[in-house]
């Protein structure tokens, strides 16, 4: 049998996942419940918030529908290192669709919650941190140049050229789980 | 209105909506319908049952333009009687009418060859006019009504049948042929979806029916013969041998625990999980509670056999008695008067007949992809037992190859340790949806595996169960929020029908499945397999159907007369059907069909008499040579050689149990019998009309 190396084996055996939540006493669906997706346990597994979400037209494999079955089922580990939930666009077309009120897009940003406390976080997902620690922008613009020679200034006129309001920024930044985690450098 | 008027016909033609208009071409037809012999008027309404379809016809009778109608439209089984009213209503003797079928035979069978439907819609309606054109004024009989009811079956279809009837005035044989009422019913531990308690709801109704003055309770009885027919049956029961005087017997179970091991068999109550010895009652709550001795169990302890013996006498001159009979405080298991084996014959004479036999559940030996022989590997119907307190293990789960272990101990008065099941996976569909097996769905096991399902994790909230389901199907009421509930609960709901079940080491089964939802197989290694084997008839059903002269459909339930507006009903009158023998059903739809088919009973009976259609068959003793060959030909029994005036035998039928269904007026070599309403002139009309039919087009 081909397994992979890491992520979700071909084969689940779900008495193994029951058997590590009760040895490690917590299970995936109370830890994402906690982070926000509290009406995950009412999913029927419709499929109405995959027929319209665009990771799953693009071919990401832990789309919403899914991702809610794999956390019922237990599975935590296997899902720290995929893609899908980082991809979310939090276009909200599930939560609008949804006939049991679950929420898909909170599911997806709970289980970033769930892969930020286990430091299982894409790098690109820690330059845009550092970012918005740096600057106030999570996608950080790169065309100073461009808006110098346009006559415009440097910097936009956002949190990025406002001394006082970066300085708040990153206060608020210091008070949250991201400084606890030490994510990124928060020093000066 | 007179036979020798000149025969004056009406045509109406329906269009069925698009039914019949959709593929005939309904103008053509009334033209070419214009053109037959003797009919003067002709119609094409959008819907003739309406009112205003009816209303065209009966005007048409009071202006005195018709006298004999015939509408092509539908099927005379549903339509008939309503067309035959409307003639009578507006004054014209109702069996002038006749039907041409030109939609169940024509336009669906022909729905897409429009010019051929249309062409042969023509030809039914030619030879319906040429039988119209023969037809004589008939008058209806009536009957007397018996008015006790015969009903078959006491799970709960057959005590609400009962006690519906025998609460509003009738006497009610019901007729078990276990020797305990209750049924599967009884068996079960709690019913979804309230969860209450089966016994708890089930046991005060077996008590009610026993102690019913209208019910005459006859256990441990089989219908052995049924002659006769609506109003007036007559049944011949079989009460089987119970070698226990039931008269002296008080239930008190002195006998159960002194019968021999070997004497020991699987006990059926408990779906084989322990053992009873061979005089047994079925279950604490049997109503009666009467003990019963099976004889293919008992190992006649000291030669006592109940062939009407003495006993033998000991070397000090004491009696050598059975256990049981030792035991027996009253001398109810007494074995010395002979006892005959084929038991007593009882008669009774009912008008109505209820048949509400209930189903079995499916063996699980033929899944072998499921290992069915591990003893941990189970149908639903053992999981409940597992889980009933009055079960094998008292209500306490565990594995079931631990019950002999459990009952050991008990028996001793030892305690045992015994390890606590962890994990419970349930396989759906087991026979059900599958083409191998039966077609259908069994209805009930979706439910009642959530239900096991939650009733053990509120119990054990501990245990992982997994329930592996093609389609979780809840559509009764409150029953959709039941499933919710089971899912909120955590327990682990697996789209897929599981592929296979293996032992593994540590008493431990690995079952194999996918789940669609993730597009991954999946495993999961648990202690207890449920299987959701599917609702079957019971075997003895079809010999059951056969004895009462009504249908079975092509999975072995009985057929109802119409599914939708005829669901009780069988195609012999007086015969209702009611509970699982017509099909999968939960307890709610068993009772309101069973309440449905007390009803039903009722009103057919509570006139005392009915209106019989005087479509039989009749004999010209001038014609008849006596040579009897009708008389064996007929199903219903209606015809006997009868020794006339002249001395020479001819053959008479009896109108009360004459059916029509014209064999004999076919076998008749002298046409000697009529049927009337299709006599030979009637039918041939007709057959020479279809069968000239290209000359006639032509």
């Amino acid at each position: 049998m081909i397994e992979p190396e890491e992520g979700v084996p071909t084969v689940l055996n779900l008495s193994e996942i029951a058997e590590r939540e009760k040895e490690e006493e917590e299970k995936v669906v109370e830890i994402v419940r906690e982070f926000g997706a509290e009406n995950l346990i009412y999913c029927m597994q419709c499929g109405s918030c995959a027929a319209v979400c665009p990771l799953a037209r693009v071919g990401f494999e832990w789309y919403n529908k899914k991702l809610i079955k794999a956390l019922l089922l237990g599975l935590k580990e296997e899902l720290l290192d995929d893609p899908t939930p980082w991809a979310c666009v939090a276009c909200n077309r599930c939560t609008e669709v949804c006939p049991r009120l679950v929420s898909p897009f909170e599911v997806m940003f709970a289980v970033r919650r769930m892969m930020v406390e286990e430091f299982a976080i894409p790098t690109l997902a820690i330059e845009g941190l550092r970012a918005l620690y740096e600057y106030g922008h999570a996608v950080y613009m790169t065309g100073r140049e461009a808006r110098k020679k346009v006559g415009l200034p440097e910097k936009p006129p956002s949190t990025d050229s406002d001394e006082q309001a970066l300085k708040d920024l990153k206060t608020i930044l210091k008070n949250t789980k991201l400084a606890e985690l030490g994510l990124i450098p928060m020093n000066d | 209105m007179s036979n020798d008027e000149k025969p004056r016909i009406g045509v109406y033609i329906c269009h069925c909506g698009e039914n019949i208009a959709g593929a005939v071409d309904v103008k053509a037809v009334a033209e070419f319908a214009k053109t037959l012999p003797d009919v003067v008027v002709v119609r094409d309404y959008l819907f003739m049952c309406s009112d205003p379809g009816q209303e065209l016809i009966k005007q048409d009778i009071r202006d005195g333009l018709i006298n004999r109608v015939v509408v092509a439209a539908c099927t005379p089984r549903t339509h008939e009687p309503i067309f035959r009213k409307a003639c009578e209503d507006a004054g014209l003797n109702k069996y002038f009418f006749e039907m041409a079928n030109i939609r169940d035979q024509c336009s669906w069978a022909h729905w897409h060859e429009k010019e051929k439907a249309t062409e042969k819609a023509k030809a039914i309606v030619a030879a319906a006019v040429a039988k119209a054109r023969l037809l004589e004024p008939l008058e209806d009989r009536y009957i007397e009504l018996k008015k006790d009811v015969l009903v078959i079956g006491g799970g709960i279809a057959g005590i609400f049948a009962s006690l519906d009837l025998a609460n509003a005035g009738f006497k009610v044989h019901l007729v078990e042929k276990s020797p305990s009422i209750g049924g599967n019913m009884a068996k079960l531990d709690k019913t979804f979806p309230t969860n209450d308690c089966s016994a708890c709801i089930l046991t005060p109704l077996m008590v009610e029916v026993a102690n019913h003055p209208n019910i005459n309770l006859l256990t441990y009885s089989e219908v052995e013969s049924i002659e006769g027919s609506v109003g007036n049956f007559k049944v011949k029961v079989r009460k089987k041998q119970t070698y226990v005087d039931w008269d002296k017997c008080t239930g008190c179970g002195a006998c159960l625990d002194v019968c021999p091991p070997k004497a020991r068999v699987p006990d059926e109550f408990n779906e084989g999980m322990s053992l009873r010895g061979a005089i047994y009652i079925p279950f604490p709550q049997a109503v009666p509670k009467k003990a019963v001795v099976d004889m293919d169990a008992c190992i006649k302890c000291g030669g006592r056999d109940f062939s009407g013996k003495e006993p033998k006498k000991s070397k000090s001159g004491k009696p050598i008695l059975a256990p049981c009979e030792r035991v027996c405080p009253t001398g109810a298991a007494d074995r010395t008067p002979y006892r005959d084996p084929n038991g007593e014959i009882v008669e009774l004479e009912v008008g109505a007949i209820i048949v509400a036999t209930g189903y079995k559940v499916m063996d699980k030996r033929v899944f072998k992809e499921f290992s069915p022989d591990h003893p941990n590997v189970i149908t639903a119907m053992q999981m409940e037992r597992l889980i009933s307190a009055t079960g094998p293990s008292e209500g306490k789960l565990v594995k079931p190859s631990d019950i002999p272990k459990l009952l050991e101990a008990k028996k001793k008065g030892e305690k045992v340790e015994i390890e606590k099941p962890h994990t419970i996976t349930f396989i759906s569909c087991v026979g059900s949806r599958d083409n191998r097996y039966h077609t259908y769905c069994s209805r009930v096991c979706c439910m009642y595996m959530l239900k096991q399902a939650m009733i053990l994790k509120e119990k054990y909230p501990d245990l992982d169960i997994y329930i592996f389901f093609i389609d979780v199907r809840t559509p009764g009421k409150d029953f959709d929020e039941y499933y919710m509930r089971c899912r909120q609960l955590g327990i682990k709901i697996i789209k897929g029908r599981a592929g296979g079940i293996q032992p593994i080491p540590g008493d431990k089964l690995l079952v194999k499945g996918y789940d669609a939802e993730i597009c991954k197989p999946v495993e999961v290694v648990t202690d207890i397999a449920v299987l959701a084997t599917a609702i079957e008839p019971d075997a003895s059903l079809k010999e059951l159907a056969r004895t009462l002269g009504i249908n079975v459909g092509a999975e072995g339930f009985l057929k109802e007369r119409h599914t939708k507006l005829y669901p009780v009903d069988t195609m012999t009158e007086g015969i209702f059907i009611a509970g699982c023998a017509q099909g999968p059903k939960d307890i709610p739809d068993s009772v309101a069909q069973a309440k449905a088919a007390a009803a039903s009973a009722m009103s057919l009976l509570e006139p005392g008499k009915m209106t019989v259609e005087p479509l039989i068959s009749e004999v010209n003793k001038e014609k008849c040579t006596g040579c009897g060959v009708c008389v064996p030909l007929c199903p219903y029994g209606a015809i006997s050689l009868v020794k006339c005036e002249d001395g020479k035998l001819r053959s008479e039928i009896n109108p009360a149990l004459c059916k029509g269904c014209g064999v004999c007026t076919a076998a008749c070599p002298s046409k000697a019998i009529t049927l009337h309403g299709f006599t030979y002139e009637q039918v041939l009309a007709q057959i020479r009309t279809i069968a000239r039919w290209p000359e006639i087009q032509a």
